[in-house]
């Protein structure tokens, strides 16, 4: 069973993402959430067990990019997806670059999260 | 905001192509995200700026092309959009519908931004801005065109607008 981070600015987006994993089938366990990327790193910091971390890009005070910065800067190896609306190649290559794992795409249905996310987990 | 047949003099698509974008990315949204098919009524019959018992989502692009993209909606269907979107009940106007209706906004200014941003850097989209009340105007104090979709979902309609300018 995996304990996941969603950081995203939208609580719909975030109760979507969580329902999303349980219908896909995905051994949830516990589900955190952040609102931003200074909430992201301050669950991490609070010293939770986390085995998959789900962040948008887009939002207010850190963006997602700058979180997975801090994210790997901390020395943290937990796979990060992003999960965002941002599917252009430069920005999805700028978010591997700095050390996300694999990004999906808003709008996207329970299936393509299973395909994405059952090998991380 | 009304429709503008001169769009294509500032950008480089033409009105009809950006109507098919946003037609394509509402669907797409709306069908993954909010469990609903709605059919376009494109193009716009009458002009439409001023909104009653409504709330409108709106989410603006900066860079390369600069505008806004804006989901206007009335609070009844505002609800059911909620409702679809949470998997609970939501009957009043409240955080979880300016919450939601935003992230369509978002959800569709995303959409939008990879047909008008090569690789998705020229382009930066903003935070969602949401309003409602019971009787508001939505005016463009811009010279920018606007392209503006009106959409049926049932016995209800919603519309979704896109200001669009190129910068130089």
């Amino acid at each position: 069973m995996a304990n996941i981070l969603i950081v995203d600015d939208s609580s719909t987006m975030r109760k979507i993402i969580s329902r999303s994993l349980r219908q896909a089938g995905l051994t949830v366990d516990e589900i955190f959430e952040a609102g931003d990327g200074i909430e992201g790193l301050s669950v991490i910091a609070s010293g939770k067990t986390i085995h998959l971390i789900l962040s948008d890009i887009n939002m207010p005070n850190m963006d997602g990019l700058e979180f997975i910065k801090q994210v790997r800067a901390n020395g943290s190896t937990v796979p990060i997806v992003m999960i965002t609306t941002e599917g252009g190649e430069e920005i999805i290559k700028e978010a591997m670059q700095s050390g996300a794992s694999d990004s999906i795409k808003k709008p996207f249905t329970p299936e393509q999260l299973q395909e994405k996310l059952g090998t991380l987990l | 905001m009304s429709p503008n047949t001169s769009i294509a003099g500032s950008c480089t698509f033409t009105e009809d192509q950006l109507a098919t974008y946003v037609i394509g990315a509402t669907r797409e949204v709306f069908s993954t995200m909010v469990m609903m098919d709605p059919a376009d009524d494109y193009p716009l019959k009458e002009s439409v700026n001023r909104f009653k018992c409504s709330i409108t989502g709106m989410v603006g692009f900066a860079g390369t092309y600069s505008g806004v993209i804006s989901i206007h909606c009335p609070i009844a269907l505002a609800l059911k959009i909620t409702s679809n979107m949470l998997g609970v009940e939501c009957d009043e106007v409240n955080e979880d519908l300016n919450d939601a209706i935003g992230e369509i906004a978002n959800m569709l200014g995303g959409n939008v931004k990879q047909v008008l941003s090569k690789g998705g850097l020229d382009v930066k989209l903003s935070i969602p801005t949401v309003i409602a009340g019971e009787d508001y105007t939505v005016n463009s104090l811009s010279d920018s065109d606007c392209v503006v979709i009106p959409f049926n979902v049932g016995d209800n309609k919603f519309i979704v607008g896109l200001t669009l300018k190129k910068e130089d």
